[in-house]
């Protein structure tokens, strides 16, 4: 298929309730499922629609991101033609620093560079937050059968779904032949109960009305983002045609929905709806040997990547790459990262061990469904409880 | 940077003694130890032993060899203007090069090897499981100005009769060579890795081309050639673990052995990795009703049934009810509910039903080949 999207993912998301996963990480750069990073998502819906570039806007350093990423060979987007992953970083640093306006001219100037050297057709923004798995060719469709001005995604929820202080909006649909939106209220103020129509912010609109757009948020010194273009199209009189994603969606808010998720995988139709469609999920490849269990592991309901070595038990877990567990250990309800190292006789309960994460013989710990202990990166687990950063 | 050394990698042969298992692939591209084919060991000594311009000399079906070798990116030799190049036959005006035997091969692929104009040429197989240093075997070539140095390894005395064997003088020398002898006068065996100096082996193989002479195989014809003209051969010993996995029954024995945590080989040491083409797929899946013990498992298996003392490739799923015993999955194979399966190696891509049996003995082991079905509805009549 001839490329037809400029993707800009705007990863400048939000951070503060992941804490401390996200201290040193975006999120999309949060591990997922064993062998993913949240970006995997979005750039696996790029390769299934033979995207060959993408703009990201990241808002700190984006080590962590550009380590998973490298080339972008993983996802086809190294070609030499025309590819490239195309990366701007410190957007928050910059607008911080910039007195004058909200964000510097480079924010704008930069989005303008990617979206009028491209040479594909349209426009497509999104994020990582909604952890989907999008089919980009059916809303490329749907947008063209349509002939719409913009094209957003949205999935009905229960209002449960979305944390109890979300940060997200919902879409007020007029129903019609085709969905258009009235406008967007946000979710938090919603009684529970309530169905909704959960704005993923996620857009597709072409080139042309991309452009218009950059140039009246750059007037007004606005972001360059999904919500703010539903509001331009809006107060154009144009039409904000609604595109209705029905597979697996969770967002990705605070530690317990980052838990929830992760623990979704475990139902295997959850897992099937995400990973076995037509459409792979993607992940850059690394070098590994097969997970090696002891004969006196037991194992219940649970998931593990490869190069890991398992005598304890396992229940209803989700174990990343390269992680240790002893015998006598037991592990329930829990996820465990890359690197981690679980010795003899410990207990894990609702507990997340971020990376590298040493849990010495005899420590116990217990968190609950609802609040899960995380344990941040490079730490040593005592029995006596201490934690302390390695 | 010139470029020192090319390694020839020859993964031609059938290997005609697996069977059912080399029927649609080549011998170096059976898989191995859940992760692996046999090629990765040897292509990841090369990676390890900072060799990056490797030629995979292919023949007989080659397709999932080729696939899966590609330009050796999965193993870090794309770099520095090297990588993996595949070898195949081709026709030219002298009429289709065929490959008729080990040093035929690489006669035929002179041009590949004057292109990068190397001092030295190493010989490997394609079908050994080892961790060897090439490096250092170089290093002894250099330091004992060898025109030929042929890596040997001790073996029993009463298994000399199947090996090239290997006589030596006291500085290493190698003054005798017998091809499978009933008596051995040395229990030195040629592992089948070579390191010459290339324009004298080049100079070899043409000038005898050129009169007729028969030069097709390095262990008939070459290394003796080299010992009637007095060239310094010298023999390299290395001692670790090296399996030639050519029977049904060694390729089983060596990956049980492979499933030891303390195994030889320590295939999880950071420091010298045995790289593969790592396949696109999901997590493992181990479900309420899974059981695993003494199992080597890989990613995109889903297993619902038990697994006692296996190892278990990529993408194999293994339904509720089924025992798997002592046996090797390989990649992509379907296992339905209530299988029993001891002492067996599945091929790639096999299917079997709900409820067949596939049951060997250690010294008959259980084959079903590649995308072979087992089980199922009977015929009707």
């Amino acid at each position: 298929m001839r490329n037809r999207l400029a993707p800009i993912l705007n990863l400048v998301e939000h951070t503060g309730k992941l804490k401390p996963l996200t201290d040193r990480r975006p999120v999309a750069s949060l591990p997922f499922a064993c062998r993913y990073r949240l970006i995997d998502f979005p750039f696996s819906s790029l390769y299934n629609a033979e995207a060959v570039s993408a703009a990201l806007f990241i808002a700190g350093s984006g080590h962590s991101l550009y380590d998973h990423i490298r080339s972008g060979s993983t996802w086809g987007l190294d070609s030499f033609a025309g590819g490239g992953v195309f990366t701007h970083s410190q957007v928050k640093l910059k607008s911080d620093q910039n007195v004058e306006s909200k964000y510097d001219k480079f924010y704008y100037e930069d989005h303008y560079n990617y979206v009028t050297r491209s040479k594909a057709e349209y426009v497509v923004m999104m994020g990582s937050s909604f952890l989907s798995n999008i089919q980009l060719e059916s809303v490329l469709h749907f947008h063209e059968d349509k002939n719409s001005q913009v094209t957003v995604v949205y999935k009905q929820v229960n209002r449960e779904e979305l944390v109890e202080d979300t940060v997200y909006t919902a879409l007020n649909l007029n129903n019609g032949e085709t969905d258009t939106v009235k406008g967007i209220e946000p979710v938090s103020g919603m009684a529970s109960g309530t169905k909704l129509n959960v704005n993923m912010e996620m857009m597709l609109l072409s080139k042309k009305v991309f452009l218009d757009y950059l140039f009246r948020a750059k007037q007004h010194d606005m972001d360059i983002s999904v919500n703010t273009f539903i509001q331009f199209t809006l107060d154009s009189n144009e039409s904000v045609n609604a595109y209705e994603y029905t597979g697996y969606l969770r967002v990705i808010e605070d530690v317990k929905s980052y838990f929830d998720a992760n623990m979704d995988m475990l139902d295997q139709d959850n897992f099937n709806a995400l990973f076995y469609r037509a459409d792979p999920v993607r992940t850059r490849a690394k070098n590994s040997a097969p997970t090696y269990y002891g004969e006196e592991a037991v194992i219940e309901n649970a998931q593990f990547a490869n190069d890991c070595e398992v005598y304890g038990t396992v229940r209803n877990s989700v174990i990343f790459r390269k992680v240790s567990i002893e015998k006598g250990s037991v592990i329930e309800d829990s996820i465990i990262m890359q690197d981690s190292c679980i010795e003899e006789d410990v207990t894990l309960k609702h507990v997340i061990l971020d990376k590298h994460v040493y849990v010495m013989k005899g420590a116990k710990l217990e968190g609950t469904p609802d609040n899960p202990i995380v344990i941040a990166k490079n730490s040593v687990v005592y029995p006596e409880g201490i934690t302390k950063e390695g | 940077m010139k470029t020192e050394t090319v390694a020839m990698i020859l993964a031609g042969g059938q290997g005609s003694r697996l069977g059912k298992l080399t029927k649609t692939i080549a011998k170096p591209a059976v898989p191995f130890g859940g992760n692996y084919r046999i090629i990765d060991f040897a292509l990841s000594n090369c990676a390890n032993s900072g060799f990056n311009h490797v030629g995979v000399v292919t023949q007989y079906q080659p397709l999932v060899l080729n696939t899966h070798v590609g330009n050796g990116s999965s193993w870090g030799l794309n770099r520095h203007n090297g990588g993996a190049t595949i070898l195949q036959p081709y026709s030219s005006v002298d009429g289709e090069k065929f490959f008729k035997g080990t040093a035929h091969a690489i006669y035929q692929n002179i041009d590949y090897i004057d292109q990068k104009n190397p001092d030295y040429v190493v010989i490997l197989s394609g079908d050994h499981i080892y961790k060897m240093d090439y490096e250092k075997m170089l290093d002894y070539h250099k330091r004992k100005a060898a025109s030929l140095t042929v890596g040997v390894m001790p073996v029993p005395w009463e298994e000399t009769s199947r090996f090239g064997v290997m006589n030596t003088d006291r500085t290493d020398r190698i003054i005798e060579f017998q091809e499978k002898p009933e008596n051995a006068k040395s229990n030195l065996a040629s592992m089948g890795i070579y390191i010459f100096d290339w324009p004298r082996l080049k100079q070899y193989l043409v000038d005898n081309q050129s009169k007729n002479r028969q030069m097709e195989d390095f262990g008939h014809h070459v290394i003796p050639a080299y010992l009637r003209n007095s060239e310094s051969i010298y023999a390299y010993s290395f001692e670790g673990y090296w399996k030639d996995v050519g029977t049904i029954e060694s390729l089983w024995s060596a990956n049980m052995e492979f499933l030891d945590p303390e195994h030889e080989l320590n295939i999880r040491d950071r420091k010298w990795r045995v790289y593969s083409k790592n396949p696109n797929t999901t997590p493992q899946f181990l479900t309420e009703t899974a059981k695993v013990s003494d199992s080597m498992i890989t990613d995109g298996c889903y297993i619902a049934g038990e697994i006692n003392h296996s190892v278990l490739s990529h993408n194999v799923k293994v339904g509720k009810g089924s025992v798997v015993t002592d046996s090797v999955i390989m990649p992509n194979v379907v296992i339905g509910e209530n299988v029993r399966i001891e002492k067996a190696i599945i091929g790639e891509g096999a299917h079997i039903y709900d409820d067949a049996e596939l049951i060997g003995t250690e010294s008959d082991i259980a084959v079903a080949g590649y995308k072979e079905e087992v089980g199922g509805y009977s015929d009707e009549k």
